[in-house]
Order: C-alpha cells, then sequence, then structure tokens
C-alpha cells in the first residue's frame, strides 16, 4: 500500500476529497499541508491507495497529488492552468 | 516535521525580540508590530481618514510584503493568484478592521500585549478563540469561497509595486501625504525608517518560511490537534516577554506593566475587548488566515489577499470616519454597534457560503 497526498485551493475540496476517499474505502485523514511540499497552509488529505487507478474522482478544487516516497514527494498529477 | 517545528520556534523567538526592539526605537508601547494598527495609520497617511493622531506610513508593513515576496521569488513560490470571491473578501477585510479597532490590535499585536502584562488582552484572547471556533464550525460544514486561479506575474507584483510607491512616499514626504504631528498620538510614535523596514523585511521573510498565523495556529489546533503553527505565536509571546523585562532591567523604564488599567493604547471594557477579536477571528477563518498572513501571501503574489490587505485599509477608514475605533477612553457606541453589524454579516457570508455536502470534515 502506497501513501498519498492531495493538496487542493480550498478546505471545502480537502473535506470533500475524504468523503469521497471514505466511499471508495481507501484510508484518508485530513490534515495541515506540509510545509515543504507548498507554501499555502491550507489543508491536505492523506491517503493510501495500491496505484493511482483505486483514486476517488478528480474535483475541481484539486491542485495535485504526490506520492510519498521517503522524505520526498513524487508529483503523480498536478492540475493544468 | 521536528526540523519544522524548530524553525518555527526560533522564527517566533527572533520576531519577539524584534517587536520588543522596536519599541525600544520608538514604536509605540507593546506595538512593535500591529498589522491593523500599521494599516490604519498608512491609511491616515493618505488621507483616507483624518484622525491626527494616526497617521504614517508604517515601513514594517512595506517591509513584511517585500520580505514575504523577496523570499518567495528567490524560493520560486512567488505564484499569482486570484479570483476567490475578491468582493467577499473585501468586506470581510473592513469588518475584521473594525473588530481589530474596538480592541486596538491584531492577533499579533494581542500577543505583544500580553507579553506586556496587558491583562485585557486576555479578554481579547478569548473572544478570538470564541470566533476562530465559530468559523471552525462553518468550515466543517463546507464553508467556502471557491478556488482561486492562476493569474498573470503583472498581476501578482502589483500588490509590492504599491508598497515600493508607499516607501517613495514616506521617504519623499510629499505634502499630500499626512504625517501625525509631534505628541499628537500613536502615529507620531515610531522607530527610524530603517530599522522599521529592516525589521518588517525580516518578519515578512521568517513569516514566509514557516507559514506562521495566529488564525491558522488556532484553527490547526481544533481541527488537527496540530500544534505547529501555533508554537510560533507561543515562541513569539515568551521571547517578547523576555525581551521586555531585560530592557525594563536595562534602561530603567518599565516595559512589563501586569494589570488592566493604564495600559498604552488600550481600554478596559472586557466584554467588547472580546467581542472586538470575536469579530477578528471569525472573519479571519472565513478569509483563511489572519492579518499578518495576508499581508505575507499579498507579497507572495495572492491578490485575493492582496484585496483583503485593501479591505482592511478601507475598514480603518470607516473605523475612524464613522467614529468606530475605541480610545484609552473606551469603546464608542458606533463601534458596538459596528461589531454587532460586523459578526451579523461574518455569520451570513458564512451560511451562505457553507454547503452541508461538507459536513464531518
Amino acid at each position: 500500500m502506497k501513501e498519498f497526498i492531495a493538496t487542493f485551493y480550498s478546505h471545502f475540496g480537502a473535506i470533500q476529497f475524504k468523503r469521497l476517499c471514505d466511499g471508495k474505502g481507501l484510508k484518508a485523514a485530513v490534515m495541515p499541508v506540509p510545509r515543504s511540499l507548498s507554501s499555502s497552509c491550507g489543508t491536505c488529505v492523506r491517503f493510501c491507495a495500491e496505484d493511482p487507478e483505486e483514486f476517488p474522482e478528480k474535483t475541481e478544487e484539486m491542485e495535485q497529488i504526490v506520492r510519498i516516497e521517503g522524505e520526498k514527494y513524487i508529483t503523480v498529477y498536478h492540475i493544468e492552468e | 516535521m521536528k526540523n519544522e517545528k524548530t524553525t518555527i520556534a526560533i522564527a517566533g523567538v527572533i520576531i519577539g525580540i524584534l517587536a520588543a526592539g522596536l519599541v525600544y526605537f520608538g514604536n509605540p508601547v507593546n506595538m512593535g508590530f500591529c498589522i491593523a494598527c500599521f494599516l490604519r495609520d498608512t491609511s491616515g497617511a493618505l488621507g483616507l481618514h483624518s484622525a491626527a493622531a494616526v497617521q504614517y506610513i508604517r515601513p514594517e508593513i512595506i517591509g513584511l510584503v517585500l520580505g514575504a515576496c523577496i523570499l518567495s521569488l528567490i524560493n520560486r513560490e512567488f505564484k499569482p493568484r486570484g479570483g476567490s470571491a475578491p468582493v467577499t473578501r473585501f468586506i470581510l477585510g473592513i469588518f475584521v478592521m473594525i473588530g481589530c479597532l474596538m480592541f486596538l490590535g491584531c492577533p499579533f499585536r494581542m500577543i505583544l500585549r500580553l507579553a506586556g502584562g496587558d491583562l485585557n488582552a486576555l479578554l481579547g484572547l478569548v473572544g478570538f478563540v470564541l470566533g476562530i471556533l465559530t468559523g471552525v464550525f462553518f468550515l466543517k460544514r463546507g464553508y467556502t469561497l471557491k478556488r482561486s486561479y492562476k493569474m498573470q506575474h503583472t498581476e501578482g507584483a502589483l500588490f509590492p509595486i504599491v508598497e515600493i510607491v508607499l516607501l517613495v512616499l514616506l521617504t519623499a514626504a510629499p505634502s499630500f501625504i499626512r504625517f501625525s504631528e509631534e505628541g499628537a498620538g500613536p502615529g507620531a510614535l515610531h522607530a527610524a525608517v530603517g530599522i522599521s523596514l529592516a525589521a518588517g523585511l525580516i518578519v515578512g521573510a521568517l513569516a514566509q518560511k514557516t507559514r506562521l498565523c495566529m488564525v491558522g495556529g488556532i484553527r490547526d489546533v481544533v481541527l488537527f490537534g496540530e500544534w505547529k503553527l501555533l508554537l510560533g505565536f507561543a515562541a513569539i509571546l515568551a521571547s517578547a516577554f523576555g525581551a521586555n523585562l531585560i530592557l525594563g532591567a536595562v534602561t530603567g523604564t518599565s516595559y512589563f506593566n501586569l494589570g488592566f488599567a493604564g495600559q498604552a493604547v488600550a481600554h478596559t471594557d472586557g466584554l467588547w475587548n472580546a467581542l472586538g477579536m470575536a469579530l477578528a477571528g471569525l472573519g479571519c477563518v472565513l478569509l483563511g488566515g489572519c492579518p499578518l498572513r495576508q499581508l505575507v501571501l499579498a507579497g507572495e503574489g495572492n491578490t485575493d489577499s492582496a484585496v483583503t490587505v485593501f479591505g482592511l485599509m478601507v475598514g480603518a477608514a470607516v473605523a475612524h470616519n464613522f467614529g468606530l475605533a475605541s480610545s484609552a477612553e473606551g469603546p464608542t457606541a458606533n463601534g458596538k454597534i459596528a461589531v454587532v453589524i460586523g459578526i451579523a454579516a461574518a455569520a451570513v457570508i458564512a451560511f451562505v457560503n457553507s454547503s452541508r455536502k461538507g459536513e464531518g470534515k
């Protein structure tokens, strides 16, 4: 099981995504965004999944999803702007 | 994670020392930093209000924005964004300032007032926490001002450029800029421009690096049991307190006066101290950060925060033009009405922007 962090443009986006994770049976927790990941002081969702195909549907509020590799974050998805 | 906590604690200690030092160099007592007061003074200098006692372009504000801007440029974190309900943010900014000027200080000065022994700030803190808890209630119900969008670099750069223009106006001092005359009040009390600007630059950079935010600190404790952000303000409290005691011992002038009565730029009406900060706390949760954080985000290119700062400045003008701001004598009748209206308006904004879909975080 791999660990991921999803960041959002609003707190609401995070709690919405957490509910989607809960709905898919993925272990997920809402938490403050790690500083090394972003200068935003918003809310992120840390969740577990086997691979990206298990991810819930991406929402409009989502900014990015990274995979946690030790101390590093590997980007697996970033919104195109 | 441990590193992050150490960084924020060290930043807090440095900021507390700088805040106490600014008072030594000339700022009003317990006002090394006060985002609300300093934006109010700047509004006055620009002629947005005519309260002669509080008119001065505060270099600390300029430094905070530019310090955050420079560090974010260096770290490639300068990301112009905007478009998240700017008018709502502008109006919330107005009300947050009205709340702060009821109390006579922003959350940052609340901590500095506590560090100076001003127990009136305890009542402010109680109200502030209650306001934040109310805001968190709406966050859990799905409150959102919707997402922001990427903006052009020129759009994000405009607010820092405005600060540079203010610095030019401060140093050139043309006749249309108003400065409080000596002895007129808090606006006439200030450290030298270079010292204030340098302190602002350092604190702006530190706040950008650590994401220091009084509102975010308490919000994170309530929502996630995460104390990291609040640790910064605890460090500011402890270090400013220590620096006040040292300055008192060295200079023979007291920088720490424990009690309610006779505090500098403060009044003793506990209920309205609490309600003023309750409005500030609620408004800031809805905005996503305290006034200090809004300045830092504006420095990073966040135009929604820049609009919020303009709202805070207009709020200061409204507060002084309509007789809403408190004084050492206490709150005004107009101010009490405005704070009640502000709390009601913030609650309505929170309610209409909440979706029950978000319930249960």
